[in-house]
């Protein structure tokens, strides 16, 4: 029941959220917007042709009105239709303005749907490695504050934080890939293609994650539960792991929980650079051909995609700790 | 017998970078098997290090320098950590700070069974489960079985201490160390536990190391006290001989600094009443005033429920009183100081100031309202701005309330300061490093510079010790004399309400239940519930009434989900069928004092003549 | 050292002074944090957190923060390229856009054959001198590192402030405004709205400064919450004072120093961010040079002329350590003095 309640609760929560993003980002991108249509059918179209096309799709309405209408279709499932991309699948379009018509436009579904399972791929490899990784250095220095663990920590966090992921990008595969031969780098031929930009992923998401988990660590320690715990005859790796962990990863749980869209920030400019055909590269070239249904389509998805993780996050921080409340 | 505790020669100090501070120095005492000892001193004194120690729990920066703390003739200070585990299921310890003490994260019941197998790996899980429940339901849980799967943030305070006492108990130890397990209680409670703590050793055969910072309570529970001051034990002798004649000159002052109650009568304030003060003196007047707070309901959508901290409160305040309000936590006391101080609006009802309602003030009319009402806080540490000069907090609340002249401002923050005793040369420096009695008298001078004539102190006297308490009772006592000044103390402290004030109400859950003059409050109390406080409350004289006749077991029903009836029928040794069905109301006992119980005479004939 | 009994018995914030008294105990206090919390005699010391410090809270983080050694290096380090920056351009006297064809894609000094003083970093596929153009990037870079980040801190906090002490439905509804700004993925809303039209310096600023304030709003709006609360704000209010007066005259100088030292953080965050929008063509644009847009360029060149993308990249590796460093050793001072708060 409560957790019924509490669904229900926060998916109605994430509409508002959901439909205020889609709502600001329309406004912006209608507002921002030079004219789409020139770009899409092209620099030689005459202009009586241009407005024509704009008209018939409707962008010489009040932006209420279109965004009324867009999010009819949204609600259906139909998040309209890219302005550049032809639907047989071909990077780029509109260098003919006569064969362009509407139908033979990709949707905006279709492109994201194709792209997301690269990303969630990319996303996941990345979060598991950078996980592995921070929990290993991050407890080892949170369970001795001041201790080499703890220096260390500091260290490669302070160094990873420093490294701006394209140059790092740029830098390990020419190391990796060109020089070494080890990775395959560019573009997508198979899962060891997903490694190397999940490697510079992880070394950008590790930071947080160590800093984190090593004060969280830290602090569960120094509580009076811990202290007592020992007092009342429980050993050391029991009261490390069945208490001091457990209740450090709430923080981590939440950690995450934002991080999306840092590492939603970070795949973008990963994919960008290792050509890698998910979510983020359609993000970078809907951006550059100004493919404005798109734009939307994907702040649209990735919001709800927020949403939903931080409702898993804080479900599950809520089964490990009862006292919290959302 | 030989003692299952015997401590030798012990020296504990604190280490610093560049230099140590002792903080017990040569401690030796024997506990004998089933022999409850008690320990006191004054905060500070190092009487939780003491008892730390012997459970073999000190670590940096405090270090053991010297001497033995054997148990059964086994050395702990020498154990490894391994074999001290073993022998943790005959040593247990229950601490001042029952909320931290368990995992948030997990059941309670959890938790113990958990301790009880890391102790006792033999005991199956099933088998620890059962020996927790009884044991929890021995401690009078209620629904013992249900509470076992509860988290500790869902106990409240009184409660999760016995579920600590359990979780010490429960591995049938030898020795259990309890280190001022009552200080986080209210007295009720408190007194509960430790009538608890005693019958549960005498049924386990437990001998007990019993410590606190307060005389009276180590008197509840220990046969034989220690008292420690300042690291030294300065006293050893049988509790009773030790209060009757204390040889060392400390543990007289201990002694005498325990307020009393009953004894000779306390000097009240002067009250300047002229005789036959009528009630239309009232400077403040509460009428049925009732405060209810949304609280979100958990696991629910979005529906909410009514916290009713103040229920229908009507009382009169006579200028130049010495009001108290008193009661334990919860029982809605801060609330009402809200409403008096006009923090807060009532959600019902009115708060009138010499007849205006103070909910509708606002603009210049509200200031006047602040100059005439004032408020000393209860924190000195928590209610001074930190990083303000005395002088500029003193000048604040004159520039809020129109002063320029700044000749005339230094003037009047000089005299106040004057006035409350505090030296003006303070004038320019930061409340940094000031006692707590001083930092007291700022509060009071802050509220004194806009010459009120009404001070609410909220717990203003809690946080000092006794020697402070007098003099700055004294302070109070002069100013009121000196300016005609109106107090209401909002506390928890009857022995202070004892000596300094004239009129009292007493609340609980919400409602005042019993409202009387100091003397009649006292020796002939109305209403169950007061009598459970004062029987309650940590004396040494010879109580007029025993907790045994005037408490039952149990804690106060939560202020969201009332009971029908009477609000203390679940804890009142009187209760009968009307209590279940019939809430009393405030029935005139005598001239001027009311209480809110169906046995005041004429409170019941009202009922019976409703019923018929 | 009666901890426990030094409070008293009902004190309000009753957590607070039981988290020292763990800390404390806690076996791991580094040497020095046990003399700061122990120095005025420990026993009667009142178990205060932060108020009761000599000095202001902001002046012992900067001296906490300066003992350490990571400190030390950051500040040297930054010092030496801000100056750098500052006038190396102009006393050598390259213009960081002047081609020079002679000079092309020579390698830094002492590597390579063709190396020369002149270009101490080399120069590019069209023969404009690195150094110069890296130092020129890391002006901006600055620029709007540090300027995004006042413009976060500004409306983070103002918007934090006033959803925390006022609470009830103006709370709800900066929160929930919070949380749908969160949700967006702000890179993507960075790059839709500088893509739709040429990113001039101030709207770059205001995009990223734009980006991060939901963070510095909810911490204000925590920090506010557990100090609203307090006796001494109680007092203001009940001795009559507006809440401007006691937002404006308590609360903010307190609560926002303290703030401002995580904020460095963040200018290092914003740095990296400005050098993505850069690197994607989004930035300040040509002929500025930016780390971004030179790293960008020299892509092309990776295979013999690997400098021209590395370069910069070190020396904003370089920057954003010493960034780092110094944030790191605020943010460590801060959460040793605030007790881990």
């Amino acid at each position: 029941m409560f957790v019924l309640s509490f669904l229900a609760r926060r998916l109605a929560q994430g509409a508002v959220i959901i439909f205020l993003v889609s709502l600001l980002i329309f406004t912006l991108l209608r507002v921002m917007s030079g004219n789409p249509v020139r770009q899409m059918v092209g620099g030689m179209a005459p202009d009586s042709l241009v407005e024509e096309i704009a008209t018939t799709m409707g962008l010489r309405d009040p932006i209420i009105v279109q965004f009324g209408r867009y999010a009819a279709g949204v609600v259906q499932g139909d998040l309209g239709r890219s302005f550049v991309r032809p639907a047989n699948g071909a990077a780029t379009g509109g260098a003919n303005f006569d064969d362009l018509t509407r139908g033979a436009r990709a949707g905006v579904g279709d492109l994201i749907l194709d792209a997301l399972p690269m990303t969630l791929q990319l996303a996941a490899l990345a979060l598991a490695i950078a996980l592995a990784f921070s929990a290993l250095l991050g407890i080892a220095a949170g369970l001795r504050p001041g201790g080499v663990f703890d220096r260390l920590a500091f260290a490669v966090s302070s160094l990873f934080i420093s490294i701006p992921n394209f140059w790092l990008g740029i830098v390990l595969a020419l190391l990796l890939s060109v020089k070494l031969g080890w990775l395959p780098a560019i573009g997508y031929g198979g899962f060891s293609y997903t490694v190397l930009p999940a490697l510079v992923l992880a070394v950008e998401l590790s930071p947080v994650l160590i800093r984190t988990l090593s004060s969280a660590v830290a602090a569960q320690m120094g509580e009076a539960y811990v202290a007592a715990a020992q007092v009342r005859g429980l050993s050391r790796p029991r009261i490390v792991a069945a208490h001091a962990l457990r209740n450090a990863s709430v923080p981590l749980l939440n950690l995450l929980g934002v991080q999306f869209s840092s590492l939603l920030g970070g795949v973008i400019i990963v994919e960008y650079i290792f050509d890698y055909p998910g979510l983020g590269l359609l993000t970078i070239n809907a951006v550059l051909q100004r493919d404005f249904p798109l734009i939307q389509g994907i702040a649209i998805v990735t919001s709800a995609i927020f949403v939903l993780i931080n409702i898993l996050v804080d479900l599950a921080a809520t089964t490990i700790d009862p006292r919290l409340e959302y | 017998m030989d003692p299952v505790l015997s401590v030798r020669d012990l020296s504990v100090a604190l280490t610093l970078p560049g230099r140590e501070r002792t903080i017990l120095d040569a401690i030796g005492f024997d506990v004998a098997p089933r022999e409850i000892v008690g320990v006191v001193g004054a905060s500070g004194a190092g009487k939780t290090v003491l008892s730390r120690a012997v459970v073999n729990w000190i670590a940096a920066p405090l270090a053991i320098r010297s001497g033995h703390v054997s148990f059964r003739g086994t050395d702990l200070l020498g154990l490894p950590p391994r074999a001290m585990r073993r022998l943790r299921r005959d040593i247990a310890y229950v601490g001042a700070d029952p909320m931290g003490a368990l995992d948030p994260t997990l059941p309670v019941g959890r938790q113990i069974v958990e301790k009880l197998r890391a102790v006792m790996p033999d005991v199956s899980r099933r088998e620890a489960q059962a020996r927790v429940i009884a044991l929890l339901d021995a401690v009078r849980i209620p629904s013992a079985t249900a509470r076992f799967h509860d988290y500790p943030s869902q106990f409240s305070g009184g409660m999760m201490q016995r579920a600590l006492i359990v979780d010490a108990m429960v591995s049938n130890p030898a020795l259990l160390v309890a280190d001022n397990v009552t200080q986080p209680l209210d007295v009720t409670v408190a007194a509960q536990v430790i009538r608890l703590m005693r019958e549960l050793t005498e049924r386990f055969e437990t001998a007990i190391l019993f410590v606190s910072s307060s005389l009276p309570v180590a008197r509840e529970a220990a046969s034989r006290t220690l008292v420690i001051d300042q690291g030294r034990l300065v006293e050893e002798q049988p509790t009773e001989a030790l209060i009757a004649a204390p040889r060392h000159a400390y543990t007289r002052e201990l002694v005498a600094q325990i307020p009393v109650i009953w004894g000779e009568r306390p000097s009240l304030p002067a009250v300047p009443r002229a005789a036959g003060a009528r009630p239309t003196d009232a400077i403040i007047s509460l009428r049925d005033v009732s405060q209810t707070y949304r609280v979100k309901r958990r696991g629910s959508f979005a529906a909410t429920s009514d916290l009713r901290a103040v229920r229908n409160v009507t009382f009169d305040i006579v200028k130049g009183d010495s009001f108290a309000v008193v009661g334990e936590s919860g029982c809605g006391k801060s609330t009402l100081m809200r409403l008096l101080s006009r923090l807060e609006r009532p959600s019902a009802g009115q708060v009138l100031c010499e007849g205006r309602d103070i909910a509708r003030l606002s603009g210049a009319e509200l200031l006047g309202f602040r100059r005439k009402l004032q408020l000393v806080l209860q924190d000195p540490f928590n209610s001074l701005p930190p990083r303000t000069g005395i002088g500029a907090m003193l000048e604040a609340p004159l520039r809020i309330h129109g002063w320029r002249d700044p000749r005339k401002i230094r003037e009047r923050v000089r005299a106040v300061m004057d006035d409350v005793g505090l030296p003006v040369a303070l004038y320019d420096e930061l409340p940094l490093g000031l006692s707590a009695g001083q930092r007291q008298r700022i509060n009071v001078a802050r509220a004194m510079v806009l010459e009120p004539e009404i001070l609410l102190m909220d717990e203003t006297l809690s946080a000092l010790d006794q020697t402070e308490q007098f003099k700055l009772l004294a302070l109070f006592e002069k100013l009121q004399r000196a300016h005609g000044l109106t107090y209401i103390y909002i506390s928890h402290d009857l022995a202070m309400v004892r000596k300094a004030c004239n009129r009292i109400a007493v609340m609980y859950l919400g409602e005042v239940v019993e409202l009387a003059d100091n003397e009649r409050l006292f020796f002939d109390p109305g209403h169950p519930y007061t009598r459970a406080l004062l029987s309650a409350m940590p004396a040494l004289e010879a109580r007029r009434f025993r907790p045994e006749d005037c408490l039952m077991e149990g804690e106060p029903p939560s202020p969201i989900d009332l009971p029908q009836g009477c609000a203390f029928r679940s804890r009142c040794p009187q209760a009968f069928e009307a209590c279940l069905h019939h809430p009393p109301f405030l029935t005139v006992r005598g001239a001027r004092d009311l209480a809110a119980c169906h046995r005041v005479p004429g409170a019941g004939a009202a009922l019976l003549a409703g019923a018929a | 050292m009666d901890a426990v009994e030094t409070f008293p018995k009902r004190s309000q914030s009753k957590w607070m002074p039981v988290r020292r008294k763990r800390a404390r105990q806690s076996k791991n206090l580094e040497p020095c944090s046990i003399a700061e919390r122990a120095d005025p005699a420990p026993a009667l010391a009142p178990p205060r957190v932060d108020v009761t410090a000599s000095r202001s809270i902001g002046r012992r983080i900067l001296d906490r923060a300066a003992r350490s050694g990571g400190f030390r290096i950051g500040a040297l380090l930054l010092a030496g390229l801000v100056l750098a920056a500052a006038l190396y351009p102009e006393l050598s006297g390259i213009d960081p856009a002047m081609r020079d064809i002679r000079a092309r894609l020579l390698p830094p000094l002492f590597l390579g054959d063709k190396w020369s003083w002149a270009h101490p970093l080399g120069t590019d596929q069209i023969g404009r001198d690195m150094l110069v153009r890296c130092l020129v990037g890391l002006r901006y870079s600055l620029l709007i590192g540090v300027a995004s980040v006042a413009v976060t801190v500004v409306i983070g906090c103002a918007l934090g402030t006033v959803a925390g002490y006022f609470g009830g439905r103006t709370d709800t509804v900066i929160m929930r405004i919070t949380d749908a700004q969160l949700s967006i993925p702000m890179i993507i809303l960075a790059i839709a709205v500088l893509g739709a039209d040429r990113p001039t310096i101030p709207a770059i600023i205001l995009v990223l400064g734009l980006s991060n304030w939901p963070v510095y709003a909810r911490v204000m709006r925590s920090v506010v919450m557990a100090e609203r609360g307090r006796e001494y704000v109680r007092a203001a209010q009940v001795s009559g004072a507006t809440h401007p007066r006691i937002l404006l005259t308590l609360l903010v100088p307190l609560l926002v120093p303290p703030l401002l030292f995580t904020s460095v953080l963040d200018v290092a965050r914003m740095m990296i961010f400005e050098s993505t929008l850069g690197f994607l063509g989004l930035g300040v644009q040509p002929p500025t040079p930016t780390f971004g847009s030179i790293i960008a360029d020299g892509r092309k060149y990776l295979l013999n002329a690997w400098w021209i993308a590395t370069m910069p990249g070190v020396f904003l590796c370089l920057t954003l350590t010493s960034i780092n460093l110094i944030g790191a050793a605020f943010e460590r001072a801060r959460n040793s003095i605030h007790g881990g708060a």
